[in-house]
């Protein structure tokens, strides 16, 4: 899943992805969405904020998260 | 007015503005509550910035609610360890386009002491800003927008 401005930029909310890692997903945003090594971004990994390259199963929730504005 | 202070997921989220008379009533639905001294009470209001000469005219919030949802019980579940006298909390955070000179955003905490309201408000307040997954769309009065960053 996308939101706010990273899925502006990649012109959907949702991308289908094969990755077996967070850092193998990571490289494939980068070739589908524009500029994405450059916009300041966070990764959810099951509603957790994951910075580590953890191994995914396929099953996990994974969500793009642009900087955060509430309030 | 009595809240469990249990794991029980609260939906947080309303569509559009809060209506200041909002503020009232949750006001007046303490009064039964007679072991309360103080209420604290924050709202954020939607500001019309100016950006590159152009003014904010209103934001669209999004958000990841799952995430926020169960973000936001855990923030709870912090602040009633840390204030454990605080009676209740209660937050809402408005989705869609909320125009300038609306309200965004209410935290409101209610305690017997001033002291315990007033501290658990600024933290709750601070922690939603920096953790909870809600993204905001400035809208420029050119119609051209930005997207909002909390500093």
């Amino acid at each position: 899943m996308l939101f706010g401005l990273i899925a502006e930029k990649a012109g959907t909310d949702r991308l289908e992805l094969q990755a077996g890692s967070l850092g193998e997903l990571r490289g494939k945003l980068a070739q589908h969405i524009n500029g994405f090594e450059e916009l300041s971004h966070a990764i959810a990994v099951d509603r957790r904020v994951t910075h580590d390259d953890v191994p995914l199963s396929g099953e996990e929730e994974i969500a793009v998260l642009p900087p955060f504005a509430g309030g | 007015m009595n809240e469990p202070r249990t794991h029980k997921v609260k939906d947080i989220f309303v569509d559009g503005a809060i209506d200041p008379g909002f503020v009232g009533t949750s006001i007046a639905k303490h009064a039964t509550r007679t072991d309360i001294g103080a209420h604290e009470i924050f709202l954020g209001q939607v500001r019309a910035d100016v950006i590159e000469g152009r003014a904010v005219t209103a934001i669209e919030y999004t958000a990841y609610r799952a995430m926020a949802l169960e973000q936001m019980t855990a923030i709870r579940e912090e602040a009633f360890a840390k204030w454990p006298s605080m009676t209740c909390l209660h937050v809402h955070h408005s989705l869609g386009t909320i125009h300038a000179g609306e309200l965004c955003f209410m935290v409101f905490a209610s305690a017997p002491h001033r002291v315990q309201a007033r501290e658990a408000v600024a933290w709750v307040v601070d922690r939603i800003k920096t953790g909870l997954p809600i993204f905001g769309k400035e809208i420029l009065s050119d119609s051209a927008h930005t997207w909002k960053t909390n500093k």
